[in-house]
């Protein structure tokens, strides 16, 4: 089933042209209510605050990274059925293999296109809205 | 390790003495690896004005790329758009850079060759950013292992 285009989607990154980058990608998309967050403190903040439909978030930041904030939403019982996309410069295969253990959805690595996000978000939705 | 670091000593005091500036070698090695930092600032600076004002120009673009015959250049300008990942890329490699240097600063200033250990936050799970291109897993090798059972 798609994704309803009203989900709200939060983008974690603490680059902010790359939250730009892939704000812009899901508006082309059909998602339009995105929201951002630069780090997972941040993050998991937000999303104790709001129900998101779908998580895209780096992996590489401070103080909590992208790594730690999946396993904060996969043990917390309201949270822990967010699909979560990790997009990361990180491809080292222990640390894929280490965010797939630990729940991840899927797996993006930079840098990537827009066929690629799409695909990620296809394979968990089963199509763009 | 006594004899490391006195070969260490050796090659140090020739280097000095080879270029005749015994007095002032610490203190120019640290200036001039303080000026590398700065240009690295430098670095990571442009690539983020460039990303931003290459962004609002492809935004613009998208903007009025809305009829049917403009389908190819939606497509050019996500391209575009995707492209400016280069600053996030060129800051964590950037960031690697000036943590080392970092790193080696400190060791001058402790008159000390060996670099002390990293000031980074700990992770459960060591990170190391962007790979150089020939150690780089693709998307399909990072789909190939994801796809796998366990």
């Amino acid at each position: 089933m798609a994704l309803d285009p009203s989900t709200p989607v939060l983008v974690v990154d603490d680059y902010k042209t790359m939250i730009r980058i892939i704000r812009n990608l899901l508006k082309q998309l059909g998602f339009a209510n995105v929201d951002e967050a630069s780090d997972g403190t941040s993050a998991l903040n937000m999303m104790r605050e709001k129900d998101y439909g779908l998580i895209i978030s780096d992996w590489n930041m401070e103080p909590m990274t992208g790594y730690e904030l999946l396993r904060e939403v996969r043990a917390d019982d309201r949270l822990s059925r967010t699909p979560f996309i990790m997009v990361t410069a990180e491809s080292k295969t222990d640390n894929v293999i280490a965010a797939k253990k630990a729940g991840v959805n899927n797996y993006i690595v930079k840098p990537f296109n827009a066929a690629t996000l799409k695909s990620k978000i296809d394979a968990i939705f089963g199509g763009a809205p | 390790m006594g004899r490391e670091a006195g070969g260490t000593e050796t090659k140090r005091a020739a280097r000095q003495k080879a270029c005749g500036c015994e007095s002032h070698s610490v203190a120019a090695e640290i200036t001039a690896l303080v000026n590398t930092l700065r240009e690295l600032a430098a670095i990571r600076a442009t690539a983020e004005d460039a990303a931003a004002r290459i962004l609002d120009s492809a935004e613009g673009l998208l903007a009025l790329a809305d009829k049917e015959e403009a389908k190819k250049a939606e497509d050019a300008i996500l391209s575009i758009m995707t492209a400016c990942g280069f600053h996030d890329l060129v800051g964590q490699r950037v960031t690697k850079i000036t943590q080392t240097l970092d790193r080696v600063i400190a060791g001058r200033l402790n008159d000390d060759d060996t670099p002390g250990p990293s000031q980074a936050p700990q992770s459960e799970i060591a990170l190391e950013g962007p790979a150089l291109p020939a150690d780089k897993a693709d998307q399909a090798q990072i789909d190939a292992l994801f796809s796998e059972k366990n």
